[in-house]
């Protein structure tokens, strides 16, 4: 008789193998080289020069700065629109509605990032249509959303992207305890204002938080949106690494990473935040 | 300041379609205390959202002290509502959630906590007003939810089944409790529930709602001798009925004429006496009857009677000893007789 926990671990195990290799043994081989263990070229002294160089690039430090950048302006934007729209949305008795706003967490990123960029390019079609109803002079006129300084493109992408699904948590929470809690306030006197602030808020909060550490966490460690909607310089870090691991010169991988090791950890310190926030929501 | 309740005309229907109350009119003067009582799914809960403005009719009216309050959202009121769960808000102590109505008014921080310390002294809460709501068991959640609703001094106090979560003496705790803040506040009371029990014990009136329809509204000792129809009888415990015709203050029945001492129209009705009521012995109103089955409950005998093709129950004290199949003279006294035609 095999006992109810060693039975989880067997059938868990063919996944786990595939996770454990794949991305640990790709986690491990990234740490080696990272740390200058790279026999193919000769390079067999480990060290830290490759975190040394890299934390003080000033390359790497810009792309850091715009990475917080669009990850923390994405994540705010997108959970006040989220908590705006479920607060909206949670009498909503229609299924139409609910169905409508879920469906951009059903769009694949890459999608979305060459969706957003048929709008809002200066040739596409939000530009003709500004034009056409003479907002603008003519298309070109439309402010360049694309490849530019303020990366509105990509968080304009993530915003379109995350808000429902952040949505879709808060709306549970809402659903939950909150609307009861919200008609004892309005008997004790409480106006709409103060029923938000002082029952709604804080019975949503928990929910609100984790869900956009999630967002955060997501957008910090993505590639392809950055890939495709960013500008030349400085990109943020997945593209960094990216482009330094796909360098010509085979002695830019140990700093590729590097790179890719602290965005891991960064990650993970997320993800860590998010496992304890859920733990104490569970608990209530 | 107490204040005098009037439902008019209310009906409600739900955006299913579903008719939750029809036509409900009702009266609760200052500093009542009227249970609005029913089996669960009769509209009780409906006709208190309506009240307390959390939900808005769809036909007719609130008055209170004659203002209609039909458009007032429920934060204007001045009615607090007791729910069946304590609904206390989680992340709030206990003291917080009591002064939580006194804070939204804007009352300062010294006479909120004065008075939420009264407030609590009065639900007998006094030594817990640092803690959590989930370090309190359910009985202390509801007294201080109780407290929540009293210390915002309403006119008009809800209160929706807020003992049926609570076990057997927890609950005859806070029906005294109730009793004893409805006598000494100056507010008018509307208890809801679907036991009896509870009503008859708190309610110096008691409105019946069965399907959504207000069947009776009189005092407690009126539902059981004066009932106005058969299911209100039989919600109170009733099982004895006669078909009978009325005249000259008599019925015929299947068990001869019987008197009867309240005034009854003539024609055709339906009469009923309570088994206590029945007595074992002769004289005026009285047949012939066999015992049919015998049960002991402790404090009294229940004996079913057989007289021809009707069936009685007779609740009698236990020291009357009577055998199944043994034969009795069973008496229906005329004063504890009634009719109600339908």
């Amino acid at each position: 008789m095999i006992g109810e926990r060693t039975r989880i671990a067997l059938l868990l195990a063919p996944a786990l193998a595939v996770i454990l290799v794949l991305f640990g043994g790709g986690l491990y081989a990234a740490l080696l080289q990272s740390l200058g263990y790279f026999p193919a070229i000769g390079m067999t002294e480990p060290g830290l020069d490759a975190y040394r160089a890299v934390l003080t690039s000033p390359d790497f430090l810009n792309s850091l700065a715009l990475t917080v950048y669009v990850a923390g302006a994405s994540t705010a934007i997108s959970t006040v629109l989220a908590v705006l729209l479920a607060l909206a949305l949670r009498r909503a008795p229609g299924r139409i509605s609910t169905a409508l706003f879920q469906l951009p967490v059903t769009v694949p990123h890459l999608v979305a990032a060459v969706g957003v960029a048929l709008v809002v390019t200066q040739t596409g079609l939000g530009a003709r249509i500004a034009a056409a109803l003479g907002l603008i002079g003519e298309p070109a006129d439309f402010p360049a959303l694309l490849y530019d300084r303020y990366s509105a493109g990509i968080i304009l992408t993530y915003v379109w992207k995350e808000t429902p699904f952040i949505a879709l948590i808060v709306l549970a929470a809402l659903r939950g305890v909150a609307s009861e809690l919200e008609e004892v306030a309005q008997t004790l006197g409480a106006n709409a204002w103060q029923r938000f602030w002082y029952v709604i808020f804080p019975a949503i909060y928990p929910a609100v938080v984790a869900a956009s550490l999630v967002v955060f966490a997501f957008t910090f460690g993505a590639f392809e949106i950055p890939f495709l909607l960013g500008q030349d310089y400085p990109t943020m870090l997945p593209v960094t690494a990216y482009r330094e691991y796909r360098s010509i010169d085979l002695s830019a991988r140990p700093a590729a990473m590097a790179i890719n090791v602290i965005l891991a950890l960064l990650t993970a310190l997320f993800a860590a935040a998010y496992l304890r926030l859920s733990r104490e929501l569970r608990r209530g | 300041m107490s204040t005098r309740l009037e439902l008019r005309d209310i009906s409600h229907r739900y955006r299913t379609g579903e008719r939750a109350v029809s036509h409900l009119t009702l009266t609760a003067g200052p500093g009542e205390l009227v249970a609005l009582l029913g089996p669960s799914g009769c509209g009780k809960t409906t006709v208190l959202k309506i009240i307390a403005g959390l939900l808005r009719p769809t036909a007719g009216a609130v008055l209170a002290d004659g203002n209609d309050m039909t458009g007032v959202p429920p934060e204007r009121r001045r009615v607090a509502m007791v729910f069946q769960k304590p609904l206390l808000f989680p992340h709030l102590s206990v003291a917080a959630n009591v002064g939580f109505g006194l804070r939204m008014r804007g009352m300062g921080r010294r006479e909120t906590g004065r008075r939420v310390e009264q407030a609590l002294r009065q639900v007998r809460m006094e030594g817990f007003a640092d803690r959590r709501p989930e370090e309190l068991s359910g009985g202390q959640q509801q007294r201080v939810a109780l407290a929540r609703a009293l210390v915002t001094e309403p006119r008009l106090l809800l209160l929706d089944e807020p003992f049926s979560a609570l076990d057997a003496n927890l609950r005859e705790e806070m029906r005294e409790l109730t009793k004893h803040l409805h006598a000494t506040g100056d507010f008018t009371t509307l208890l809801v529930t679907h036991d009896q029990g509870e009503a008859v014990s708190l309610a110096e009136r008691i409105a019946l709602l069965l399907d959504g329809r207000l069947q009776m509204y009189d005092t407690p000792e009126a539902f059981y001798n004066r009932p106005v129809n058969r299911r209100v009888a039989e919600f109170f415990g009733a099982t004895n009925f006669l078909e009978g015709r009325i005249s000259d203050g008599a019925a015929e029945t299947p068990l001869g004429r019987l008197k009867l001492a309240a005034p009854v129209p003539p024609g055709s009705a339906t009469l009923t006496i309570r088994p206590e009521a029945v007595r074992l012995e002769a004289g005026e109103n009285s047949f012939p009857a066999r015992i049919l089955s015998a049960a002991y409950l402790g404090t009294q005998v229940l004996y079913t009677l057989e007289a021809g093709s009707v069936r009685l129950r007779a609740a009698v004290p236990p020291h009357v000893k009577l055998g199944v199949g043994q034969r009795v003279s069973a008496r229906l006294p005329a004063e504890s007789l009634w009719a109600f035609s339908e």
